[in-house]
């Protein structure tokens, strides 16, 4: 299975991170100077490296404003964030194709939020109809998500305050935040 | 006299392709609705029409980013007879999502390179910004655009716009100096009285204020706003008409019909 990570390019401004960052403010959270946002795709049904690349490049990442970041994942689409450990959110882990990789350039925290099990996730259908019109006909899955990068310090309580009240709709969705 | 017929390609979220056939037909046109599943069985259906119009709407919900979707989709299925009626000439429109699609397909800026080298990204805001806007027309840009779409307009003109994903960015600056240089560049987000705008009146911080490009040939055009909401002077917030009760929208497409009959 494998995970790619949609990332801004530099010089490209992130507005959903600056609309997010403006939020934490608004709720009167200090001390985070910095976010950026980046979608997450997990696609898991034996394709190949080269095919995710071509995913990738073609489909879920815009060829002026942003890059893309694969990484090969042993977990499988259907599994619960709260069932494993980390969740793949660590960002050192081993590309296993990026048009460019980048690395989050000061300390920071990640929240990655995504759909609970059962919860339907329309966009992993478009992009299951999506990727057969490139031509990739195999069988797959598709999960999507949300991941941000906050820069700044906090404590892990306010973390999970700006998951909860921002970014997560905790009904239908989880997420892990380190 | 034979009236000029129009595609009007629509797929799962389109939402203006009906004010838009009724823009033409106004327009003295014969428009058809035609599901892109039609097409891709037909494929030369396509031929069979003078002017392609691809509408607006979220396409496949915006999922990814607005317009991917179905930009990849055509230029998979289709790619050879879009490029093919293209560069034969007869005028095509891509209205709001309908521009983000020729834009993610590569049709525009130039139809006969075929890739994309623009884009229509996130506004500024982050937000869906809609409301009446101010465009500097090719006429107060002073460029001599061979748009078909765009003749007979004033130098400023209003339209609305509404969308999330607006903002015009190309590769780099070398074809944005070309889009100048070739006056492709075929509106503008202004003040009212053409001067460069703040937000809101520039609804999504797009490079150079680039709300509409065409193909040098001027036959392929693509806006964020919509001329088919702006038909008629009573949609207008004022009711401002220009005559007998239209409004500039009508004109971009008695424009395209005029120029096939």
């Amino acid at each position: 299975m494998f995970e790619i990570e949609i990332r801004t390019k530099k010089g490209f401004k992130n507005s959903h991170g600056e609309h997010v960052l403006s939020d934490i403010s608004g709720i009167g959270i200090k001390g985070i100077t910095e976010v950026e946002y980046f979608p997450l795709y997990v696609i898991d049904g034996g394709i190949t490296s080269a095919e995710v690349g071509t995913i990738a490049l073609e489909l879920l990442s815009d060829k002026i404003t942003e890059t893309y970041i694969c990484r090969y994942k042993e977990q499988s689409v259907g599994k619960s964030l709260k069932t494993e450990s980390s969740a793949g959110i660590d960002v050192s882990e081993t590309a296993a194709c990026a048009d460019s990789a980048i690395l989050p350039h000061s300390a920071f925290f990640v929240i990655e939020v995504w759909y609970k099990k059962g919860v339907t996730d329309t966009v992993s259908e478009s992009v299951i109809k999506a990727v057969k019109d490139l031509g990739i006909e195999k069988e797959i899955k598709v999960k999507t998500g949300h991941k941000y990068y906050l820069y700044g310090k906090v404590s892990q309580a306010v973390l999970n305050d700006i998951a909860t009240k921002l970014l997560a709709n905790t009904l239908v969705q989880e997420y892990v935040a380190q | 006299m034979k009236k000029a017929k129009v595609l009007i390609l629509r797929t799962a979220g389109t939402n203006c392709d009906c004010e838009t056939q009724a823009a033409f037909e106004l327009s003295g046109a014969v428009a058809e609705r035609i599901h892109i599943n039609a097409l891709i069985e037909k494929k030369d259906k396509i031929f069979e029409y003078d002017i392609l119009a691809f509408p607006g709407g979220f396409s496949y919900g915006d999922d990814i980013a607005s317009g991917k979707i179905l930009a990849n989709e055509i230029k998979n299925k289709l790619g050879d007879r879009i490029k093919k009626f293209a560069l034969s000439g007869r005028p095509i429109i891509g209205i709001c999502n309908g521009f983000q699609v020729l834009v993610k397909m590569g049709l525009l800026p130039d139809p006969e390179l075929f890739e994309q080298v623009s884009t229509l990204s996130y506004n500024d805001s982050d937000k869906f910004e809609c409301r009446w806007v101010y465009l500097k027309t090719e006429k107060k840009i002073k460029n001599e655009s061979n748009c078909v779409w765009t003749k007979n307009l004033p130098d400023i003109i209003s339209l609305p716009v509404a969308h999330g994903e607006g903002k015009f960015i190309p590769d780099d600056r070398k074809l944005l100096d070309s889009l100048n240089e070739n006056n492709q560049i075929v509106f503008r987000y202004s003040s009212k009285d053409g001067g460069k705008p703040e937000y809101p009146l520039d609804p999504n911080g797009s490079v150079d204020q680039i709300a509409g490009i065409c193909s040098t040939a001027g036959n392929v055009f693509g806006l964020m706003p919509h001329p088919e909401r702006y038909i008629f002077a009573l949609q207008h917030p004022a009711g401002e008409s220009f005559c007998r009760g239209y409004g500039w929208g009508k004109v971009i497409f008695q424009n395209a019909v005029d120029f096939v009959k």
